[in-house]
């Protein structure tokens, strides 16, 4: 132990170790990429296995079918007749539908505000009380009046409704029976899910009439077309890229595929050949919106309240009909129903790469680490390397080490290296200031109405890339900057950067690995006196600027920019998501320190 | 109800005029919905002389040593399972005065001097029991036990010197499953064991498939004005049986979807087509049963034991329905209660009755749907949670008055110790009023509050609670959830832990009884898994390798020469120093002198 402690305190005065850092930076970067990609490989991905004993998916016979099938084309002519109807008369029908088979229904209003728009509708659902229970569990069945495309839930709402009579001749429930049935996919189960844990903020939404106990999952119905369908497609990305624990998407994907013989996909993958390419893919995919944050269909809502869900969404052309899919979901709640206990084993960190392939926390999470670390290392050299005086440094040493080879063992101040006073007040002034001005366009782009939030946008982009050289002429005429300026307005940043990336991988992987990816380049950004490299370096910067980045992204997707926009100000509004506050918090302060950087190192020269 | 009610005292008189008799009677009342309400009472009477004698004929010698040896002046013991869906079914029988929280609930008025007296007492009771009714009894422990204040009063006439040295104490196991193991003691307590009567139509399957289910078991002394005091015995079973569910025969009990023609469609939808489309009118068809079919068996006549006088068997049903006897029975009806319908039966013959199904009601009158119509109850109320997370939760209780008089009752919750209650957030408010205005002193009238221990007794509160007409009040409070200790945790921790009912006694306008549902209380849970001991492995490793590389790059280290002299290890050198330069001067001047002994001692050192 002393020998290595003295062989690494020597290592520590060599020179050489200052030259080391960037490399490990920019390794860290390249190992974080491969890494990621090397998960898809048989050696790094495992085979799903449903851990909760509990759950016996598909043990038990399903008997949903026969005359089942022709209350279902009954019910599916009442919701056809309800098409042209508005809200509360197609709840006042569902609700006297529900009433007949002896459910409790409550309905409930609710009103959003997000850019400018008015997001309002009633909600209406119904409690099946589990015979001999005590309403302290219970288990929810949703089908939105509109599915996820926007589409009347045709098939959804009909078999929702005939499940409902079908549930209630069981005696078995050991949970309650929730049968939500929102107007949209998108706002009215948010609505329904805060008021049932008393979060919503109740000046627009009105609290439930009826509750039952607590929530022990939910499973979503997105069936709005008419034909026989091939496969179902599992979506179970929830709100900020939380997932549902993975023992439920197991179990559904074992229920379909192995009892009724129904294909499953995840991510829109029909046709996976488990290929390399296909997993990698299934799995960017999942990434992409896991990053992104946003709720993919009526049950993200759920997992914020550690409530598991999932959506359930016919795909493809095939030969299963509504029943099969009625069975799917009666054996699924006959498996939920089995539970003891809330689903607690398992995974909730994992990225599927197909529907039974995945890889775990544990193996993924060193890349996302690795990129953020990178960060942290830069800040950590800058901030050493700031310590040190520049020119003079040669001359200095010299004189020492004759000095102390003269004096011998005599010398009491071991020779480490010489330290300059690092001024830290504008730097800090500096970052504080960017970090501050980063409120703006958070505040902006979810406080303005849809009309004007494009040409906010763009008005915002134009002044985002102007700002860096306003702040660099501002810098360059109150003070000369020196190198150590730079130097530690640089750490500073990074080091913000590299600890807010570390802490938001273990929450929302995908978001951190794809921020730290788009940042990296501000790790290699350095003052340059060449004019060539610094052109360059701007127009990279510029490149892979915030809001070049969501254009760019906005405009290969095929998207328009005041969708995205509305899109994320509802994120905000409606689901409070929060990749808004890591783009304009932490990315786009970065990007904004690093790029004022360059540009006063010109102003400089 | 109130009819049952007036039918009681067709027997109480005549309780009252003899000391050892036995009374049973079974009471039919169709409820909305295929729900059938059974009331089965047994009522035993014996003479406190007999009893004290251990003279035992009715009363069953088990419970009568066990209260004996106890103790014991009154019991109530009460086997819930279920809910009771005042909604739609209406009064609860006996005034909800036999009936307990979900689970088993116990009290008593127990002979003790001191409360510490009453504690022994308490367990050799719950301890007996526990082995006589095959119920985890033995678990109501300390921290389970609450003494009320105002909820409870004694049923029984007792003289109030002997009032003054009795205490009463209340228990509750809320997560207690009750089953057919609890049902065979309580029949074997009955003088005719379950083979003859009315108890022959109890049958475990049957009796736990109910929608609700609730036994009763009450002691106490009675002292009719004349005559001798006696010691009454009653046992009492409620059930709601699903008619449907238990018309299904027992070796086939799975409610498969029925062939399309047995489906009862609304044949005046457009749409309706035999074997396609059929809307479902089955809840409008009304009830059509034989007692045998309910119950699974027949009646076996009448228990000899019982007074000829008291009916067995009596039906609540609108006179207008037709309801057919077996051979042998005689049917009587009431003047002044024309829904009212008994039946005297032969005492070895098999008795079963025939309800047919209702003529067909002309349009408009679908409603009735010939029962008798359930009546209101005095409140409704219903508890839930509210608040989500880990660390704070709250408790709402929504009180409903929806008569003409004003409502005042005691509202009493016993509550886990691990429920840490914020008594200072208790607020009451009438709906419709804003959230703000504080009505809480003019709706809770009296607080008494027992606050609990850390693992010694739960939490008491009573409320004397007034409710004005037609008025809604949310009584809400604010609860802090504490960490056990890992050992403390049950084998199911992610159940949640669970909270037991709260129990409403109502003094105006009526005296009676409710209880809401219990409730599952999540506590912040280790996770007990393998990722768990991963985490504080790896939490460990990076705690110490953080340490060995702090050291590492912060510690400055030096050889031991090169090192500036240790302060402490140089006093002592130097102390010897000083020491060796006086002993030579010491053994100078002894060369001269004499040797003191002290200097001796220094030398010896």
């Amino acid at each position: 132990m002393p020998r290595l402690l003295s062989t690494a305190l020597s290592l520590r005065r060599d020179p050489r170790l200052l030259k080391i850092p960037p490399y490990i930076s920019a390794f860290c970067i390249a190992i974080g990429v491969v890494w990621l990609l090397l998960l898809p490989l048989d050696d790094y991905s495992r085979r799903t296995y449903v851990s909760e004993n509990a759950l016996l998916p598909g043990q038990v016979h399903t008997y949903f079918g026969g005359s089942e099938q022709s209350i279902f084309r009954a019910f599916r002519h009442e919701v056809d007749l309800l098409a042209s109807k508005n809200n509360f008369e197609v709840n006042d029908k569902l609700e006297s539908i529900l009433t007949g088979f002896g459910v409790k229904v409550g309905r409930q209003n609710y009103t959003y505000h997000s850019a400018g728009e008015i997001y309002s509708g009633e909600n209406v659902y119904g409690i099946l009380q589990a015979p001999r229970g005590d309403a302290t569990e219970a288990i929810v069945l949703v089908a939105a009046w509109k599915s996820i495309d926007e589409q009347l839930n045709r098939n959804g709402v009909a078999l929702v409704l005939t499940l409902a009579r079908y549930f209630k001749r069981w005696s078995l429930w050991s949970k309650d029976i929730i049968l939500l049935l929102p107007p949209d996919s998108t706002t009215g189960t948010q609505a329904w899910v805060d008021a049932y844990h008393d979060a919503h903020d109740s000046k627009y939404i009105a609290p439930l009439p009826l509750k039952s106990g607590a929530l022990q999952g939910a499973l979503a119905i997105d069936y709005p077309f008419e034909h026989r369908y091939h496969e179902l497609h599992i979506i179970y990305d929830g709100t900020n890229g939380q997932l549902p624990n993975l023992d439920l998407i197991n179990s559904i994907v074992n229920i379909a595929g192995g009892q009724m013989g129904i294909e499953t996909t995840v991510q829109q993958m029909a046709g996976h050949t488990d290929s390399y390419q296909d997993r990698l893919q299934t799995m960017l995919r999942g990434m992409l919106y896991q990053g992104l944050g946003y709720p993919t269909g009526p049950h993200s809502s759920f997992i914020p309240y550690h409530v598991d869900a999932i959506t359930l969404q016919p795909a493809g052309e095939g030969w299963h009909d509504e029943m099969a899919m009625g069975r799917v979901v009666e054996g699924s709640f006959r498996s939920l129903n089995n539970l003891l206990e809330h689903l607690h084993q398992s995974f909730f960190f994992y990225l599927l790469m197909q529907k039974n392939r995945f890889v775990s926390i544990g193996t993924y999470l060193p890349s996302a680490m690795l990129v953020a670390a990178n960060f942290t290392i830069m800040a950590i050299f800058l901030w050493v390397k700031s310590g040190q005086p520049i020119a003079k440094r040669e001359a200095t040493d010299k004189p020492k080490g004759d000095i102390s080879e003269g004096k011998g063992v005599s010398t009491t101040t071991p020779s480490s290296p010489p330290t300059v006073e690092r001024n830290l007040l504008s730097p800090l002034a500096l970052v504080a200031t960017c970090h501050s001005i980063s409120a703006i366009p958070l505040f902006v782009f979810n406080h303005l109405g849809i009309k004007t939030l494009p040409l906010a946008f763009l008005l915002f982009s134009v002044s985002s890339t102007a700002l860096p050289a306003v702040f660099s002429f501002v810098i360059t005429s109150v003070q000369k900057p020196t190198a150590q300026f730079f130097q530690l307005t640089k750490s500073f940043s990074l080091l913000i950067l590299g600890v807010s990336l570390a802490t938001l991988s273990t929450l929302n992987f995908s978001l951190a690995f794809l921020v730290g990816l788009l940042a990296s380049p501000l790790t290699f950004i350095q003052p340059t006196k060449n004019l060539v490299t610094r052109l360059f370096l701007v127009v990279l910067l510029i490149l892979t600027s915030p809001p070049v980045v969501i254009s760019s992204a906005a405009w290969t997707s095929g998207v328009t920019m005041s969708e995205v926009l509305k899109a994320a100000s509802l994120g905000w509004n409606v689901w409070g998501m929060y990749t808004p506050i890591i783009i304009w918090c932490v990315w786009w302060p970065a990007w904004l320190i690093g790029t004022t950087n360059t540009l006063s190192s010109t102003l400089k020269l | 109800m109130r009819s049952l009610l007036s039918f009681l005292p067709l027997i109480v008189p005549s309780v009252l005029v003899s000391a050892t008799e036995y009374h049973e009677q079974l009471n039919l009342r169709p409820l909305p919905l295929s729900a059938l309400l059974a009331s089965f009472n047994f009522r035993a009477n014996t003479s406190i002389a007999d009893f004290e004698a251990q003279n035992f004929r009715l009363f069953p010698r088990s419970l009568g040593q066990i209260l004996q040896y106890a103790g014991t002046r009154e019991l109530h013991l009460r086997f819930t399972l279920g809910r009771w869906d005042a909604e739609s079914w209406g009064t609860r029988p006996w005034d909800g005065t036999k009936e307990g929280g979900t689970g088993v609930e116990l009290w008593a008025w127990l002979d003790a001097e001191t409360d510490q007296e009453a504690d022994e007492k308490w367990l050799t009771l719950t301890n007996a029991l526990s082995g006589l009714f095959c119920a985890s009894l033995n678990f109501i422990d300390g921290t389970r036990t609450i003494r009320p204040v105002v909820s409870f009063q004694p049923e029984g006439d007792h003289p109030n010197t002997t009032l003054d040295n009795t205490r009463l104490l209340h228990g509750v196991l809320p997560h207690e499953v009750v089953c057919t193991e609890n049902l065979t003691p309580f029949l074997k307590m009955l003088p005719c064991k379950g083979k003859a009567g009315i108890a022959s139509l109890l049958d475990g399957h049957k009796l736990f498939d109910a929608s609700f289910q609730s036994m009763a078991i009450d002691v106490r002394p009675i002292c009719p004005s004349e005559g001798e005091c006696v010691l009454q015995l009653e046992q009492t079973v409620d059930m709601v049986l699903d008619v449907d569910r238990s018309k299904r025969p027992h070796d086939n009990p799975i409610p498969r979807p029925p062939p399309g023609r047995d489906l009862i469609c609304d044949t005046s939808k457009p749409y309706h087509k035999p074997d396609d489309a059929c809307f479902p009118v089955d809840h409008l068809r009304g009830q059509e049963w034989t007692l045998s079919q309910i119950f699974g068996r027949t009646m076996k006549g009448t228990c000899p034991l019982t007074d000829s006088e008291t009916p067995p068997v009596c039906v609540h049903i609108p006179s207008t329905r037709d309801i057919f006897s077996s051979e042998g029975a005689h049917e009587i009806k009431y003047p002044n209660n024309d829904s009212l319908r008994c039946y005297h039966i032969e005492q070895e013959k098999e008795f079963t009755l025939i309800l047919t199904k209702p003529e067909v009601p002309a349009d408009g009158e679908v409603a009735s749907l010939g029962i008798v119509k359930p009546e209101t109850p005095v409140l409704y109320a219903e508890r839930s949670f509210t608040g989500h997370g880990q660390e704070h939760g709250g408790v709402q209780a929504i009180l409903t008055n929806p008569g003409d008089d004003t409502v005042e009752f005691v509202y009493m919750e016993s509550l886990p110790w691990f429920m840490r209650v914020y008594l200072h957030t208790l607020s009451a408010r009438i709906s419709g009023s804003s959230p703000n205005t504080n009505t809480t002193t003019e709706i809770v009238k009296q607080i008494y509050y027992r606050p609990a221990l850390d693992r010694a007794r739960g939490t008491q509160l009573e409320l004397l609670v007034s409710i004005p007409p037609h008025c809604t009040v949310f009584l809400t409070y604010d609860f802090e959830k504490s960490i056990l200790r890992y050992t403390e945790y049950p084998p199911d921790a992610n159940r949640g832990f669970d909270v037991a009912a709260a129990v409403i006694t109502t003094l105006e306008p009526k005296a009676m009884n409710i209880r809401t549902t219990s409730l599952l209380l999540y506590l912040p849970t280790p996770d007990f898994s393998m990722p768990y001991n991963v985490i504080i492995f790896t939490s460990t490793t990076i705690a110490l390798a953080f340490g060995g590389l702090y050291n590492i790059l912060v510690r400055r280290m030096v050889g031991a020469n090169e090192a500036p002299s240790g302060a402490l290890k140089d006093k002592v050198l130097g102390f010897i120093n000083k020491l060796k330069k006086k002993k030579t001067a010491v053994a100078a001047v002894a060369a001269g002198g004499s040797v003191t002994p002290a200097t001796g001692k220094t030398e010896a050192k």
